[in-house]
């Protein structure tokens, strides 16, 4: 029988649809850790990136903190924050946070140091504060930007989330480790789909928040190069 | 040279040391005196802790008896000591029934939780190799379940028939393929009847299983019933009963020209006078202690009035 047959039949099996080790309660665990350790990573990143991305200071530094944080691995912060904290999701969002931070601050100075300086002399010149000038004028128009960023953090948690299963976590990561531990193959390929599905959806999903979110006159420009042009000759 | 012309090197230079050794084994009978040589016997040990606390206690009580012991410790696994006593290059080994009994019946799964069964069972496989396994100890390393001295204060549990009734307060930990290995939780459920309240995958008597006791994830765990640390961590082994696990109780095999009356008696003397609680200390002091198996071994013979 070949390997697709078998995994069909092992998504239409209903044992694999219910329980403790059922894909809703696998997908709901993989989820709940994935968005912790984004919302936690965004919390941490987004504010230095904007802050520095705003002021244009110390850019570099931020810029090398957060490329050492993406050559740290994260299964070996996985085992390290394993022997601090036990057992438990503490060391799962620990590492995982650690992994989805770099891209997010990376993306929003870029995002911030890329808004257009006359805007921002514009922006100043009609009297707005500081505050006001980046909530009101530069973040509007950084949205695609630091979308790109939290988008691809978010993928990169998704896909790495089963790594929580070599320490006794939830998610999707247990059907790949299981079934080696198992020689469960068709286990271990059903797995590896269901997380590839989920990573896509994440994606899609936050390009539709993107969407939403990205003002209405930045939609209307659809090429991020051929705005930039737009402008500056304006 | 690379690895394997290294190794196969390594295995040619052990092979001929061996042999020169052994051909000078051949322990004469006779001589009351514990002064007076009795003959070389070689000893082979498995390339872990255990197995060399096992060879030291088994060869240092021949030394005691006046045999000349020399000793191979951590010789490797199996695969490489049982050829080497086939061949003469040890006289005996310390095996574990079961294990030793898959190996020489080339897994043919005979291997039950009954100790005598499972001997003898190995016997018939050993007799025309001019090998024979001598009488199992009490003591034996094999999988087994253990929970928190609170947890089984609470349950009530002191083997696993116990949990029976009070399966579905139970979260059972081992390893991820424990849920389809006959020996692990569809061997509880069926042997037992302990249907559990959820399993955990964890690693097999690893760090994580020490962990998820250590905050009470999981009730009831999988480890090893000879394990260093069971004392440490305040774990108890339940009983096994129902004799679900097949039975890896500490057995000495040896070379038959070796095992006369008077080999026999002392190696089956140690075997008698040895536990799985003692066997767990011993492992204790060697891998926790860290003491010498030699002189932990000879401490343990001397505490339990061997040499007087």
């Amino acid at each position: 029988m070949s390997i697709v047959v078998k995994v069909v039949q092992w998504f239409t099996d209903p044992a694999h649809w219910s329980g403790s080790d059922g894909i809703p309660t696998r997908l709901v665990e993989h989820l709940q850790l994935s968005a912790e350790s984004v919302l936690i990573g965004a919390v941490i990143a987004l504010p230095i990136g904007i802050v520095l991305g705003h002021y244009g200071r110390f850019g570099n530094v931020a810029m090398n903190i957060s490329n050492v944080g993406r050559a740290i691995p994260t299964f070996a912060l996985l085992v390290l924050s394993f022997q601090i904290f036990g057992l438990g999701d503490t060391p799962i969002i620990i590492s995982l946070t650690a992994l989805a931070i770099p891209p997010m601050v990376t993306n929003s100075y870029v995002a911030l140091r890329e808004v257009d300086p006359d805007i921002k002399e514009a922006a100043r010149g009609m009297g707005y504060r500081e505050l006001a000038q980046i909530m009101r004028v530069e973040l509007p128009l950084a949205v695609p930007l630091i979308m790109a960023g939290i988008r691809t953090s978010a993928v990169q948690v998704v896909a790495t989330a089963t790594l929580a299963a070599l320490i006794a976590g939830g998610g999707f990561g247990r059907y790949i480790i299981d079934g080696l531990a198992q020689f469960d193959f068709t286990k271990m390929v059903a797995g590896a789909i269901l997380v590839a599905l989920l990573a896509l959806a994440t994606e899609t999903g936050l390009a539709a928040l993107e969407r939403v979110l990205v003002p209405r006159g930045l939609r209307l420009l659809s090429a991020p190069a051929a705005r930039r042009v737009a402008f500056k000759t304006a | 040279m690379n690895w394997k012309a290294r190794s196969a090197t390594l295995a040619a230079v052990l092979a001929f040391a061996l042999t020169a050794v052994a051909c000078g084994s051949s322990p004469s009978s006779g001589g009351g005196g514990t002064a007076t040589p009795k003959g070389t016997i070689t000893i082979g040990g498995f390339k872990f802790s255990e197995g060399s606390v096992l060879a030291e206690l088994y060869g240092q009580a021949l030394e005691h008896d006046g045999y000349s012991v020399q000793f191979k410790l951590n010789l490797g696994s199996r695969e490489v000591v049982a050829p080497a006593i086939k061949s003469s290059q040890i006289d005996l080994y310390i095996g574990y029934a079961a294990t030793d009994l898959e190996y020489w019946n080339n897994a043919a799964g005979e291997a039950t939780g009954d100790v005598n069964a499972t001997t003898s069972k190995l016997n018939g496989h050993l007799q025309s190799l001019n090998l024979e396994a001598l009488k199992p100890s009490a003591a034996v390393d094999q999988n087994a379940f253990a929970m928190t001295k609170a947890n089984a204060t609470k349950y009530n549990a002191t083997k696993l028939s116990d949990l029976a009734s009070i399966g579905n307060q139970i979260v059972l930990g081992a390893g991820p393929e424990c849920p389809t290995r006959p020996f692990c939780k569809p061997g509880l459920e069926q042997t037992y009847g302990i249907h559990f309240k959820d399993f955990k995958a964890l690693d097999t008597d690893g760090p994580l299983t020490r962990a998820a006791f250590a905050n009470n994830s999981i009730q009831l765990g999988l480890v090893f019933s000879s394990d260093a640390d069971l004392n440490n961590l305040g774990l108890v082994v339940l009983q096994d009963d129902k004799h679900l696990e097949a039975a890896d109780n500490v057995v000495p095999i040896v070379r038959t020209p070796v095992a006369t009356a008077e080999v026999t008696r002392i190696l089956n003397a140690v075997s008698a006078g040895l536990t799985t609680s003692e066997l767990v200390q011993l492992n204790s002091q060697v891998e926790l202690q860290h003491q010498d198996a030699d002189s932990a071994a000879q401490a343990f013979l001397q505490q339990h009035n061997y040499f007087s």
